[in-house]
């Protein structure tokens, strides 16, 4: 046995049953983006182009390593991206491109003081 | 931070002061963009769903449990059906979802959890807190309920039945906490301070009046 067999048995989000440490009862106020990545969820949702169901499968599509190193808010807008990409509403050409133009846009501004 | 020394007092200084969003907040941003850009969402759409989204907070829900306490036939359609009761108090659902609700009693005590991610009655209680997203609460809730109970300072006895109820993307729940004694003079309002997010995901029991203030 060299631990990967765990891997393959359980999915990467399948917590129940696990043995764990106690709660920290941490909460943070969250920040901004991350208020507005969930309302892209709630709204992906109505518009029926990504549910509950698919952004969970698209979270366990990530992988061990990124469900354990990104936070909450950085697993779902990759999967997002992910999931648009597989339904053609976005490619990753567009997606590469407007993030480098969403870039320049913040160190524009910081150009300009 | 930069000292404000090159301030020449344009409009666009004002933002000097934010660190550069991160490589996920970009893609937040991008992907939104693209999406309005090509008319797969409203402009307009995400800006009223964080308004909706601010509106659903703990107080909510403390509303409905105190109108179940006080109104037999109330507490009677909520148990039934979550939703179509709560759409008579004005509160109305944005995801296709269930809702049901769970009642705690002398002989059982409900506890909520999601296993496999972070499913909460968001549309009732709001965002939920970090700890019920993270791994040890998930891991234990469905293992050892009672332990995790007892960190949290509640104590079920033995002979107190505890449900775990794992929440899905379709079925969400609510824990309907018994009412405190010595509260039969409360008013509705006076009912509803004493019932906190905890309580509604039942990892606490609700305040009694003279604990008011001990858990959020």
């Amino acid at each position: 046995m060299n631990g990967t067999e765990n891997l393959v048995k359980r999915l990467p989000t399948e917590m129940g049953g696990l043995d764990a440490g106690p709660v920290q009862r941490v909460e943070h106020e969250y920040a901004p983006w991350e208020k507005r990545c969930h309302a892209l969820a709630n709204v992906l949702d109505i518009h029926k182009i990504i549910n509950t169901e698919e952004k969970r499968r698209g979270i366990e599509a990530l992988g061990a390593e990124m469900v354990e190193k990104l936070t909450y808010y950085e697993r779902w807008i990759v999967a997002f991206a992910n999931i648009l990409f597989q339904k053609e509403i976005l490619t990753p050409e567009e997606l590469a491109k407007k993030m480098e133009e969403v870039a320049a846009r913040h160190q524009g501004a910081q150009h300009n003081e | 931070m930069q000292p404000h020394d090159d301030d020449h007092g344009h409009a666009k200084t004002t933002v000097q002061d934010d660190p550069p969003p991160s490589y996920y907040e970009v893609m937040e941003t991008s992907v939104r963009e693209l999406l309005v850009e090509k008319e797969v969402i409203g402009a307009d759409e995400i800006r009223h769903m964080l308004e909706v989204m601010d509106s659903r907070t703990p107080a909510l829900g403390a509303k409905i449990v105190a109108r179940a306490w006080v109104d037999p036939e109330f507490k009677a359609r909520l148990l039934a059906n979550g939703r179509t009761a709560c759409e008579e108090l004005g509160i109305d659902f944005f995801e296709d979802t269930q809702f049901l609700v769970l009642e705690n009693t002398e002989k059982v005590h409900n506890l909520l959890v999601c296993t496999l991610c972070s499913c909460y009655p968001r549309e009732i209680l709001g965002l939920p807190p970090d700890w019920y997203k993270q791994k040890p609460y998930r891991a234990r809730a469905v293992k050892e309920p009672r332990a995790l109970l007892a960190e949290f300072g509640t104590v079920i006895p033995d002979d107190v039945e505890i449900r775990v109820n794992d929440s899905t993307a379709m079925l969400r729940y609510m824990v309907l906490p018994q009412r405190p004694e010595g509260t039969e003079n409360f008013t509705e309002e006076q009912l509803a301070s004493l019932v906190t997010r905890d309580a509604m995901i039942g990892i606490v029991r609700a305040n009694t009046p003279n604990r008011k203030e001990q858990s959020r």
